[in-house]
């Protein structure tokens, strides 16, 4: 099990083992530089990173993150021991009350403790879920199996390593610029606090012992046990975690004269093996990621997973109803196109014949015959069929008094000829103009001809009587035939 | 058997599986559209048939007016015959005395499987004799149509008139069977 923390801005990772019931840490590692990239440290610690997504050399190695609580507000709380649907919503009522925030902008994770005299112990961690969703971006990468917050693995690793055996009891894990404070009830995280006060303050301030720092240190830390609810319990156990340094022993030494019943806890290295030899500075070190490996290792479920609804190691596929899987809409599509396919064939195969059923029925094949070619020769005479009385009804429509026909011809595909004889030029012209406007006639030309006694205007005229005195083309008899 | 296969054996066997259901499918596929690809030839027939009969009222009163009498073509011989007797009455009831009328077969015809027989006729009438013939003309249920129509007046009469007129008809040809 690898375990990674981000520690004084630096990241803290190592691998353990469990084998025969003991723990066994194979490597220790930490980042060289500040603000190290996850995914780089991850990759330096031997883990694949995304897409390859292979178990490979990492199938047996799980991984998981530590999360800084610094952003997280912790709650201790008691309801009545009700149903689970009246405890989440009491428990959410309560956690949007301690972070003033709309509910859809907090994650919220709670566990219960044991029932006494008919109330319910329960611890609340309530973050912003921008936050969390940040920072589960960064570790994304290289699929951690869980994000757990550092301050549980605080007080798991002094459970283990500082040989914490108090029922109730305030750890202290002092950091370069910050210190952690948790209340543990029963070996498990019930309340946590980060103050802004760390290492670089009280060496800063090692020559004085009773320095602002420190009494600003003791002050804060009453009002930590006031927020625990612990204010006035001077026998509560107060551990300062440590590696042994001067400097933790100057802390407990400025608590115990503000009168906490503080102690220093130091690892013991005989409660966990190493490959390499680590040390108590080892284990003071990596505290905190080892106490998130063990975590891990325990296999309980009952962690402050406040990354529950953000993050999985696998890609969580929504379960989505049966009715909208691809497949079956492929399928259903399928089979949709091929009864349309058998409707369509059944359709053009049978329609057919029970037409000719029905037609059978009043008419016999040849008499159907007979009627189809009937009309179709109706139709061909219909077009080949000039009007020749509107013809000459046209002719003599458009002239006027003065205006006397000799002879008219008309054939088809030739122009009609008419001649005669006019009074004058202006009747003559009148006529011929008369003639043009008329519908059905086209390209009317006039030859005039002065007679020899000067008296009369003798003409011939030609002009085109509709389609029928044109010479057809092939498409245009197309166009008549449609026509 | 099967745990004998190796995944190689295995696979060539489901691919197998799969062009044998493929072959298959295309074979019954092919029968399918060759039936269905015929049906709808037939249909298509069929609905052509019922177009040609189907005709809308305002369309069929045009065609009854331009043509208001029609016989289905006979062959040549009779076709001829019924055509010219029925002209011959029409000029008469028209009162027009016409010269023998002259028949020329062997036109081509618009309309396949029909020739078209041109009759000529020649006559000196009145004019208003002219345009009773002209009026009755479409009720000759042989009729195709006037192919020619020549009119000249008589310059001393002006009432007469000299008229030529070439009507044409349809004749089935030989191997088809007309009827009326």
């Amino acid at each position: 099990m690898v375990a990674i923390v981000k520690e004084d801005n630096k990241l803290k990772s190592v691998e353990l083992r469990e084998q025969n019931g003991s723990w066994e840490i194979l490597w220790a590692r930490s980042s060289e530089g500040a603000d190290a990239d996850w995914a780089l440290f991850a990759v330096e610690c031997g883990l694949s990173l995304e897409p390859t997504g292979q178990t490979g050399a990492d199938g047996d190695r799980k991984v998981v993150v530590g999360f800084n609580s610094a952003g997280t507000v912790f709650h201790r709380t008691t309801v009545p021991a009700v149903g689970a649907k009246e405890i989440a919503s009491i428990v959410q009522l309560q956690a949007e009350s301690r972070l003033p925030l709309p509910a859809e902008q907090i994650e919220l994770a709670w566990r219960t403790e044991s029932v006494q005299g008919g109330n319910m112990g329960i611890t609340m961690a309530v973050a912003r879920r921008e936050q969390l969703r940040g920072f589960a971006q960064n570790v994304r990468r290289f699929r951690p199996e869980k994000i757990l917050l550092d301050c549980e693995g605080i007080v798991r690793a002094w459970r283990t390593i500082f040989a914490g055996a108090e029922r109730k009891a305030v750890v202290l894990s002092v950091g370069a610029w910050s210190t952690q404070v948790c209340l543990a009830e029963n070996g498990r995280l019930s309340n946590a606090v980060v103050l802004d006060m760390g290492l670089e303050d009280f060496l800063t301030d090692a020559a004085q012992e009773q320095t602002e720092t420190t009494e600003r240190f003791t002050q804060d830390m009453r009002s930590v046990l006031e927020l625990f609810g612990c204010a006035g319990q001077a026998e509560l156990p107060v551990f300062v975690l440590s590696d042994g340094g001067p400097v933790y022993v100057s802390i407990v030494s400025s608590l115990r004269l503000a009168g906490f019943n503080t102690r220093v806890a130091l690892p013991d290295a005989g409660r966990l093996s190493a490959r390499s030899e680590l040390g108590a500075e080892g284990l003071y070190e990596y505290r905190a990621p080892i106490g998130l490996a063990l975590m891990a290792l325990d296999g309980r479920e009952d962690e402050l997973n406040i990354f529950a609804r953000l993050y999985s190691p696998t890609e969580k596929k929504e379960k989505k109803h049966w009715l909208y899987s691809p497949k079956l809409a492929g399928a259903a599509a399928s089979v949709m196109l091929l009864l349309l396919a058998l409707v369509a064939f059944a359709v053009d195969v049978k329609s057919p014949k029970a037409i000719q059923e029905r037609l059978k029925a009043s008419v016999s094949d040849a008499d159907m015959d007979l009627l189809v070619e009937r009309q179709e020769l109706i139709r061909t005479v219909a077009r080949q069929r000039p009007n020749v009385l509107e013809l000459l009804k046209l002719v003599s429509g458009s002239g006027e008094k003065g205006i006397t026909l000799n002879s008219l011809h008309f054939k088809k595909g030739q122009s009609v000829t008419i001649s005669g004889e006019a009074g004058s030029n202006d009747q003559l012209r009148k006529f011929e103009k008369g003639l043009q406007d008329t519908k059905g006639i086209e390209d009317v030309a006039c030859t005039p001809t002065m007679d020899s006694k000067g008296k009369k205007v003798t003409f011939k005229m030609t002009f085109h009587y509709k389609n029928f005195t044109k010479k057809k083309t092939a498409a245009q008899s197309l166009s008549l035939g449609r026509s | 058997m099967i745990e004998k296969l190796s995944q190689k054996d295995i696979r060539a066997v489901k691919l197998g599986a799969v062009g044998a259901a493929l072959i298959l499918l295309f074979v019954l596929a092919s029968e399918w559209h060759e039936r269905w690809t015929a049906a709808k030839a037939e249909a298509a027939e069929l609905d052509a048939k019922l177009k040609a009969i189907d005709v809308d009222k305002a369309r069929q009163a045009g065609l009854t007016s331009i043509v208001p009498a029609f016989e289905m073509p006979l062959v040549e011989d009779e076709q001829s015959f019924l055509f010219r007797d029925k002209l011959s009455e029409q000029l008469k009831k028209a009162g027009i005395k016409n010269k023998p009328l002259k028949v020329q077969a062997g036109r081509k015809s618009p309309r396949t499987g029909y020739t078209l027989l041109h009759v000529t006729c020649s006559a000196k009438c009145r004019f208003s004799q002219a345009l009773d013939l002209l009026a009755g003309l479409n009720e000759n249920p042989y009729l195709v149509g006037i192919e020619e129509f020549r009119i000249k007046v008589d310059p001393k009469k002006r009432q007469e008139v000299d008229l030529d007129l070439v009507v044409s008809t349809f004749a089935s040809l030989p191997k088809k069977r007309g009827g009326s």
